[in-house]
């Protein structure tokens, strides 16, 4: 016969292996990756690249100019941005980026306040780059992941 | 009717070419469309800057010194082409200052053809004629512009190249190089080939480069050589009494250097300028420099200082030429300035500066407060 303390264990047990399993899942949308067109002939980009891409300067691949996209549908993913792809505060950042502009007229990155229409831009132009959060690009279809630039 | 008069390069009238420019700057800034076309992307940037002065031994303010101004920057860029233009806006003048339209034959490698400014100025190709990315107020006066008694040469019609080369694995070699016409000499300053209006007198060439390393390629740092070669014809009769030349030959060479180190930033430009006249008046040379010390601190507060000297420059009959003795100070031999910005907001910024200046015949102590700002 089982008595009620094993049971009790039992029980203790499963809501805790539930309860660490709920919470690895969410340990681990918490990645930023990033994205490109399902279509696009995009490779690899190493981080100097990357960086360079979203600083503004020119990056081509396969004869093709990349274009960057801004991810600002969330504070959080824009400090992300700015500490672990382009390494610069936001002031600074949108300094360098006005410097472009003023010196040679170069176009600063189109900024997206929406995740959902920063998705769309991506899959619907494969010269284009931007940066999204894991969990909203896992399971599209229409864009495809190159790396991740930042994990928890 | 001041329109009808002014036919001038392209033998259009001055004011329909403006109203013509401002139709496109107003077609660039409200059709965003533009820049989500697949291979097209549009650029439109407004600084504006008002700025006040107080002092003792300049009671006006200078042409350089309006009260408000605004610089209009904007850009197309399709595929490797891009057109380019900067159109400065005050209360007392306007100008097309440059006009560029180019090709990206490699990446970070273009070709212009326009007016643009001469890539031997580290100061005036880094902040142009916008005063939000300038830390100071006031720009060295080596660098001023030709309507500003500028003394060397600033606004080129030609061609220009620019170009940023990888060296090793994140270091860059900048090399830009600018050909075309330059100024013509007339009294008290020097006068560009204007895009939006006549352009009376010789204009000689210039030739103008700049060689410079950047620790990192897409960094803030850099440092090189600056040289320039500049044909100017004297057009005024009392320029021509007052130089005892029909031309002036400047031969400028220059070292410069803008290096940021965590919250400093240093920015030194020493120029060697050789000024060639036709005989019998003899052929003369000046040096001069400075050097701007820049210290973020916190709450959005960067302090500066800057320093600049001359040499044998109160000799020159050739700098001579850009003082009228009007109780203004136009040819600054020695300043000191020192002040504190405050960017109290996204894009815009609060500066106060005070300086002394010791211009060929005057002295004088300012005091310039200044609002700036970037739009969008």
């Amino acid at each position: 016969m089982v008595s009620s303390n094993s049971v009790k264990h039992v029980a203790a047990t499963i809501v805790l292996v539930l309860l660490l399993g709920a919470a690895t899942r969410a340990f681990a949308a918490e990645e930023v990756v990033l994205i490109v067109s399902a279509r696009s002939s995009i490779g690899q980009l190493d981080s100097p690249l990357v960086r360079r891409l979203f600083l503004g300067l020119t990056v081509t691949q396969h004869g093709s100019r990349l274009r960057p996209v801004l991810n600002e549908a969330d504070a959080q993913i824009k400090e992300l941005f700015l500490q672990n792809i382009v390494s610069m505060s936001d002031s600074t950042y949108d300094r360098y980026l006005l410097r472009l502009s003023l010196q040679q007229g170069r176009t600063q990155p189109t900024v997206y306040k929406s995740e959902s229409e920063l998705i769309d831009a991506v899959a619907a132009e494969p010269a284009t780059v931007g940066y999204a959060w894991m969990r909203d690009v896992a399971h599209n279809p229409r864009v495809r992941v190159l790396r991740v630039v930042w994990h928890d | 009717m001041g329109c009808m008069r002014h036919a001038d390069l392209f033998g259009t009238p001055r004011c329909r070419r403006a109203a013509a420019l401002f139709a496109l700057l107003g077609f660039l800034g409200a059709h965003p469309a533009l820049a989500q076309h697949e291979h097209s992307s549009s650029e439109f940037e407004v600084f504006v800057a008002a700025e006040g002065l107080a002092g003792h031994g300049q009671p006006h303010p200078r042409e350089d010194d309006p009260w408000v101004d605004a610089d209009v920057i904007f850009g197309l860029t399709h595929g490797q082409f891009r057109v380019f233009g900067e159109y400065f806006i005050t209360s007392e003048e306007h100008d097309l200052e440059r006009f560029q339209m180019g090709y990206e034959v490699v990446p970070d490698t273009m070709v212009w053809l326009g007016r643009f400014h001469q890539p031997a100025s580290a100061w005036d190709t880094e902040h142009h004629h916008g005063r939000y990315l300038q830390t100071a107020i006031t720009r060295p006066a080596i660098e001023n512009w030709e309507d500003e008694e500028g003394l060397i040469p600033q606004h080129i019609t030609g061609a220009l190249l620019e170009s940023r080369r990888p060296l090793g694995s994140e270091s860059g070699l900048q090399i830009n190089g600018g050909i075309g016409a330059g100024p013509a000499v007339a009294n008290g300053e020097t006068e560009p080939i204007t895009l939006v209006g006549s352009n009376p007198g010789k204009h000689g060439l210039s030739m103008t480069g700049r060689l410079a390393y950047l620790p990192e390629y897409v960094g803030n740092s850099s440092a090189g050589l600056l040289w320039g070669h500049d044909q100017l014809f004297v057009r005024n009769p009392l320029a021509l009494a007052k130089l005892g030349s029909n031309h002036a030959t400047l031969g400028i060479y220059g070292a410069y250097a803008d290096w940021s180190v965590d919250a400093w930033r240093f920015i030194g430009t020493w120029y060697y300028v050789d000024v060639e006249l036709d005989p019998p008046t003899r052929d003369e040379s000046f040096m001069t420099g400075y050097l701007q010390v820049e210290r973020q601190l916190p709450h959005h507060l960067t302090a500066f200082s800057r320093i600049e000297d001359s040499s044998r420059m109160q000799e020159s009959r050739y700098v001579a030429l850009f003082d009228d003795h009007s109780s203004d100070i136009d040819v600054m031999l020695r300043r000191q300035a020192a002040g504190l910005r405050w960017d109290y907001a996204r894009r815009q910024a609060l500066t106060c500066e005070l300086s002394h200046a010791v211009s060929l015949f005057e002295r004088a102590t300012e005091v310039r407060v200044q609002w700036s700002a970037a739009i969008p």
